[in-house]
């Protein structure tokens, strides 16, 4: 058993050898493919930040000040719940003094200034309102109208603040995840190219397994190992380049005054490392998928 | 040992190589498959090995209908066969000793078992000098009888070769025919394609004559004509 792992290991270290400039190609394409992939994550991560009190619909923030009554609050609930031809009542949400503060600490994680200036006492609540109509100008006037209600510290529409970056962040979703699928596949490519062409070196050896009665998987999993390997080192460099690339946006983001939103496009470093093991585990995934597919497809030599 | 039954192997879709071939050969015997270049004797060998499977009829070895075994099998099947060929098919970055090893290393075999029986079977080859030779460094004789230990070191049931003394002057095939006669002597079903008509007439063995595909004489003691 032990001479079988020694085998494989042996072979499999000779033929990496042996295929350099392609094993580099291969690795590199899938380190580039998976760094998109992995950019991909952090960006929507980042955007998700910002719009993280708009999320399910929500086109409508009424503020209510912290020094508010209940009798206020009441008020403003029943303001709004008597225009249901233009708001979703049954989606109406109010978000008391400690959810509020929840909320913010997401907000500003990346501007410890501002979130400290907050406490679960001074935070304004808030009522999320989903908009029924389709008419924005509706929506508009009825924010007007409710500026003025007692107790109301401010109100913000979604079209105002965050309708573009949500925009933006959805077309750059489709635009990186469309090229990163892309570059995958030319990394499962290169990496069966290269498996294809390991077998094709020792396609004699291989034909001699054969005849003395070795186990096709015998003769498979050195070569199938490569391409895992491959795969494997192809996340390692992306995983690399990735924490160098949010280092250096963690830290020009920090160069922005607080308060300005900005600072929220800061990832926590916990997401980071989840992203990391993604991209490992994609990359070994595609390393064993191209080895894979070669190794079946050429073993008859 | 093999037997077939109404053999054909269409080789495309009109290229009959071997058409409704029968034989049957018993345990220890040397058998000549015979006839000119194109007329199935290597065909009939990838055969019995199953390199190739028949359109119609059955082959059997050691009692077993190999044409029904799970291509997952095939690998057991071949460890009870040795090949040589007229290229003899040795690895040219390995040794001789390592060329003999890489046919037990790859079935598994442990590494004491594999410095046991390498140095015997070159000993019986006649090699026992050279185990450190790169293939480069032998001449064709010498070649062609560490591809012989190679496909004898694991104690097959058959050896199946296909013109090993094409490449060979008459003095050198001489030898790897003796060679050949003595892994015989010690049981082993011996099956030898060869177009050469010296080593057919001096050895006097079972003759199965092909011609285009068709067996058309089955001769115990028979010479090439």
């Amino acid at each position: 058993m032990f001479s079988r792992i020694g085998y494989a290991l042996r072979e499999t270290w000779a033929s990496f050898r042996r295929n350099l400039t392609l094993t580099a190609a291969a690795v590199l394409t899938s380190a580039v493919s998976l760094l998109l992939v992995g950019t991909t994550f952090l960006i929507q991560r980042a955007f998700e930040n910002l719009l993280v009190q708009w999320r399910g619909d929500v086109e409508m923030i009424v503020f209510v000040r912290s020094d508010a009554s209940a009798e206020q609050v009441t008020l403003v609930d029943s303001v709004l719940r008597a225009s249901p031809t233009i708001i979703d009542v049954d989606k109406l949400r109010y978000l008391n003094k400690a959810e509020s503060y929840e909320e913010a600490k997401r907000i500003f994680a990346g501007d410890p200034v501002t979130l400290s200036l907050l406490t679960p006492e001074n935070i304004p609540t808030q009522f999320k309102v989903v908009p029924i109509t389709d008419d924005p100008l509706l929506v508009r006037s009825l924010s007007d109208q409710y500026r003025t209600l007692p107790g109301v510290e401010a109100v913000a529409l979604a079209e105002d603040e965050f309708q573009v970056i949500s925009t933006l962040s959805n077309f750059i979703r489709v635009v990186t995840l469309v090229m990163s699928l892309v570059l995958l596949v030319v990394a499962i490519g290169l990496i069966w190219n290269t498996i294809r062409t390991a077998m094709f070196a020792r396609r004699r050896e291989i034909e001699v397994m054969k005849l003395v009665g070795a186990t096709n998987w015998f003769i498979r999993i050195p070569f199938m190992l490569e391409g895992l390997l491959q795969g494997l080192l192809g996340g390692v460099v992306s995983c690399g380049g990735l924490w160098i690339l949010n280092s250096a946006w963690t830290n020009g983001v920090a160069g922005f005054k607080p308060g300005t939103g900005i600072s929220s496009l800061i990832v926590p470093n916990s997401y980071l490392t989840s992203v990391m093991l993604i991209l490992l585990a994609i990359g070994a995934l595609v390393g064993a998928v191209g080895s894979a597919i070669a190794a079946t497809r050429f073993l008859d030599v | 040992m093999i037997r077939l039954e109404n053999v054909t192997k269409i080789y495309g879709t009109e290229t009959v190589a071997v058409r409704d071939a029968s034989f049957d050969i018993p345990k220890s015997q040397f058998v000549f498959l015979v006839g000119p270049s194109g007329s199935g004797k290597s065909t009939l060998l990838r055969l019995i090995n199953r390199q190739e499977q028949p359109e119609r009829g059955d082959v059997w070895v050691a009692g077993r209908n190999i044409n029904e075994l799970p291509a997952s099998r095939v690998p057991y099947l071949r460890r009870n066969m040795g090949n040589v060929f007229q290229d003899y098919k040795l690895l040219l970055n390995k040794t001789v000793f390592e060329n003999v090893a890489f046919a037990l290393e790859v079935i598994g075999k442990p590494r004491h078992v594999v410095e046991r029986q390498v140095p015997m079977v070159l000993d019986l080859v006649g090699l026992a000098d050279k185990q450190e030779r790169f293939p480069e460094q032998l001449s064709g004789g010498e070649q062609q009888r560490v591809s012989i230990a190679r496909a004898f070191v694991n104690r097959p049931l058959i050896m199946l070769a296909d013109e090993p003394t094409g490449n060979l002057d008459p003095t050198t095939s001489e030898g790897i025919m003796s060679l050949l006669d003595e892994i015989n002597q010690t049981g082993t079903t011996v099956v030898m394609a060869t177009h050469d008509h010296r080593v057919v007439n001096a050895m006097r063995r079972r003759v199965i004559q092909l011609d285009r595909g068709v067996i058309v004489r089955d001769q115990e003691r028979g010479v090439y004509e």
